[in-house]
């Protein structure tokens, strides 16, 4: 196990080598001069070609490559092109709030979707599973945006309880990760339910079912471990995407987070901003994956790697 | 990394303090704005929101109020030579930069020389890259001498890229300045994090009696009905921008007003006129009287706006008012029919992709179609847009027929509103005449009151250019759109500027 992990940590580098020439090479397609648009769009010639000069764009392609990974293998990813502070600042200050946003929201939503999922497979075309599942659809259709807006008109607006919108104290989490975690927990529900019910259908818990085992035995200990790797799969994915930043729920929020960060990064052709933070969702997602390929040995011990 | 976590966790702490709800009653302002601020060297900034939160720290010798006039701050009076070449500036005294070193005509030299110098790459170089050199005549005088004649100097020394830094400052931070901003304003900077900036009262401040708040918070929010709430909930005392559809909400509001002033936002159709059928003024006037532009107000700005009357928005300096064309599908078609095109013609026209300018553009299409004339709209992403507006290197490469867009002249002057537009020599990429508009009657005159610094003779000059123009209509004059701002009722003082930005050195809660 020790060993796949370490072959696994050194194939990281290839990968996000190939991953820093493709975002490198692809920012600078993008039509727009960030000479131009950081210069404003009223100023002089003369203007643009001294923030030009100054950003460096006035090198070849090639040697502004090798300056930026030569920064890179040091921490260095540059200065912003916008706030001209260092872009690994920029990332440092916005990752916390969207990491704490994710982890909040992947808690919440993981347990209640997992818990109508399971409730709603045993008491599979009963009440409890339509009631579950039209909640669970009712997650996933409604805009983030809507919801957040109406959280915030009643509980903020009306009810004076929570702020409306910002970061800083424990009130200030509550309706942006309900928000964030709400399609999530939606997901898990409807995800959770149909791998348990094609477990169901499974030799073995026809085996146990006929042996005697109680129904809450053959639900928790026969068909959960089972049933968690594909739930398994489904969460890094959407713990990756969440660690990405919810764009919509950060702005209705004014989150300072990542999400709203990468959107304006990109609209400035911020390309030291841009390229970063591509390298560091890459990161993210790579480790994500190790993680998840863990955990299916941890949830099921027949899974073994070399 | 790991460094920079542990920062960004610091820094979340201190802004944990900052956003408590309910600082009503405390006497610290908050302002809700849309955008981030990028940066606090306003000489090396573009953005109307930077500017505004700038000024509350900075001052210039100059500044501009609501309606973008002139008026004396850390200069008292000025003298300029006929020529326009020699300005001699007689400073304020007994001013302190918040640090406490004395403003004279040592740090004016300084701060104009810093934005003066190309190798100090500052975006607002421009503001003042005539001046040749800077001359201390006595402590509190200084003289300006300029490499040609330019009569708009005072202009732009009223810009907020041309504000007056603290020279110790300057010297201990270099380019962290923008982090670190020491000036002579009503606010001294105390914190700046992410989507929050604060400043407090600067209890030296040489004007008596000001300012009259504790402080003011900068929080960006970029939803606009979020922005609504918190106006509603008393987390913040001011909003801006305030989008039209939010007015009515606004006015229901016992304890909330609207702020509703003139913009300098000038917004247009412009047409190659060097592509056909464009290049044919009967066409170009055509266009203009098909289109209602009391419509286009209530179409596209809810009717928070006035139909132009003229190629510089009616609170320029030097503006005049000039006949229009009133809406007339009848004799647009006349005018059609006599260039040719009696059965109108196809075109297209490029726009940004805000929804507001979605729906210029297509009710540009709607009435053009009344005419017989097929527009086809396109909306790009800002990016796109101005590398396919701007990157033509010669007028034969220009793909663009027309395009829709907005333009405000950010140093208040009239040359900044017309020549980057009109001019023959300021094509794409040089400046930004999209139209390609070229009559050496408006060349000449431009010219002549850029260089000039009398007011009647710039008057007269651009009395000609605004005639010249409306009469070879390169662009469909569409509106001038209003500024909104919501606040709470019983704050005064605010002042929201035609340019879009924002002064609150008055502001008091009554």
């Amino acid at each position: 196990m020790l060993q796949y992990l370490i072959k696994r940590i050194i194939g990281i580098i290839p990968v996000l080598l190939v991953i820093s020439v493709v975002v490198f090479g692809f920012v600078r397609l993008l039509p727009g001069d960030p000479a131009r648009i950081a210069a404003g769009p009223d100023a002089a010639p003369s203007d643009v070609e001294l923030v030009r000069q100054d950003l460096g764009l006035d090198q070849p392609v090639i040697s502004q490559y090798f300056r930026f990974m030569a920064g890179a293998f040091q921490g260095d990813f540059g200065r912003s092109i916008r706030t001209k502070r260092p872009v690994s600042e920029e990332i440092g200050s916005r990752f916390m709030p969207t990491l704490w946003l994710t982890v909040f929201a992947m808690a919440w939503s993981t347990v209640i979707g997992l818990l109508i999922g399971v409730v709603s497979a045993v008491r599979r075309n009963k009440w409890p599973d339509y009631l579950g599942m039209t909640v669970a659809v009712s997650g996933i259709s409604m805009p983030a945006f809507w919801v957040g807006l109406m959280l915030m008109s009643f509980f903020s607006v009306r009810l004076g309880w929570l702020p409306t919108s910002g970061y800083g104290t424990w009130q200030h989490y509550i309706m942006p990760s309900f928000t964030l975690g709400l399609g999530v927990a939606a997901v898990m529900a409807r995800f959770t339910r149909s791998a348990f019910i094609e477990i169901f259908r499974e030799d073995y818990i026809r085996t146990a079912r006929a042996k005697g085992v109680p129904s809450q035995g053959i639900i928790w200990k026969h068909t959960l471990r089972n049933a968690l790797i594909p739930v398994i799969t489904m969460l890094g994915l959407q713990f990756g995407f969440l660690l990405g930043g919810s764009i919509v729920v950060e702005s209705v929020f004014s989150w300072p987070g990542i999400g709203r960060y990468l959107i304006d990064s990109v609209s400035y052709r911020d390309y030291p901003a841009i390229q970063a933070l591509i390298l560091m969702l890459s990161l993210e997602f790579i480790l994500i994956n190790l993680i998840v390929d863990v955990l299916y040995a941890v949830a099921n011990p027949e899974i073994r790697y070399k | 990394m790991l460094k920079n976590i542990k920062y960004g966790l610091a820094a979340g702490a201190v802004s944990v303090v900052m956003a408590l709800p309910g600082l009503a009653f405390a006497k610290t302002l908050t302002v809700a704005v849309q955008e981030n601020i990028v940066g606090l060297d306003p000489a090396d900034v573009n953005e109307t929101l930077s500017h505004s939160a700038a000024r509350t720290i900075y001052q210039g010798l100059f500044g501009l109020d609501g309606q973008m006039k002139i008026y004396p701050i850390l200069a008292e009076k000025f003298e300029v030579n006929d020529a326009s070449t020699e300005y001699t500036f007689y400073l304020r005294k007994g001013v302190k930069f918040h640090d406490g070193t004395d403003f004279n005509a040592e740090a004016a030299k300084i701060n104009i020389e810093r934005v003066a110098n190309p190798e100090n790459r500052l975006k607002r170089n421009s503001l003042v890259s005539m001046v040749n050199k800077v001359e201390i005549i006595d402590t509190y005088t200084i003289k300006l001498v300029l490499k040609e004649p330019f009569g708009a100097l005072v202009n732009n020394l009223a810009h907020a890229g041309a504000v007056m830094i603290s020279p110790a400052a300057l010297k201990q931070y270099g380019k962290e300045i923008s982090r670190h901003p020491v000036g002579t304003g009503p606010f001294k900077f105390k914190n700046w994090n992410g989507d929050v900036m604060e400043v407090v009262k600067n209890e030296n401040y040489w004007k008596p009696g000001l300012p009259k708040v504790d402080g003011v918070i900068f929080r960006t929010v970029p939803e606009s009905g979020a922005r609504l709430a918190m106006l509603k909930t008393g987390e913040a005392q001011v909003v801006v921008p305030l989008p039209t559809e939010m007015v009515r909400q606004i006015e229901n509001d016992k304890t909330l007003s609207v702020i509703n002033e003139p913009s300098i936002v000038e917004w247009f159709a412009s047409m190659n006129t060097k592509k056909k059928p464009f290049d044919n003024v009967k066409v170009r006037q055509a266009l203009n009287y098909a289109v209602n532009k009391e419509a286009f107000c209530k179409v596209v700005f809810n009717g928070f706006c006035t139909p132009s009357d003229s190629v510089l928005p009616s609170i320029m300096q030097y503006h005049v008012k000039q006949e229009v064309y009133t809406y007339d599908a009848k004799k647009a078609k006349e005018l059609l029919a006599e260039a040719g095109y009696p059965d109108g013609f196809d075109a297209e026209i490029v726009a940004g992709n805000n929804t507001a300018a979605g729906r210029a553009i297509q009710f540009l299409q709607q009435q053009f179609a009344q005419v017989g004339v097929k527009l086809k709209v396109q909306q790009l992403e800002s990016g796109v847009l101005s590398s396919k507006v701007w990157s033509a290197q010669t007028p034969e490469e220009a793909t663009v027929q027309m395009m829709y867009g907005g333009w405000s002249a950010s140093t208040g002057d009239t040359d900044w509103a017309l020549r980057p537009l009109f001019w023959g020599k300021g094509f794409p990429p040089k400046l930004f005449n999209a139209a390609y508009y070229m009559n050496p009657k408006v060349d000449e005159a431009l010219e002549a009151a850029v260089g000039t610094a009398d007011n009647n003779k710039r008057a007269e000059l651009y009395a000609i250019v605004q005639k010249e123009i409306q009469q070879d209509a390169p662009w469909i004059f569409l509106g001038v759109d209003r500024n909104l701002a919501g606040k709470a009722k019983n704050l005064e003082g605010f002042v929201l500027m035609a340019d879009r930005g924002f002064q609150l050195d008055e502001v008091e809660f009554k």
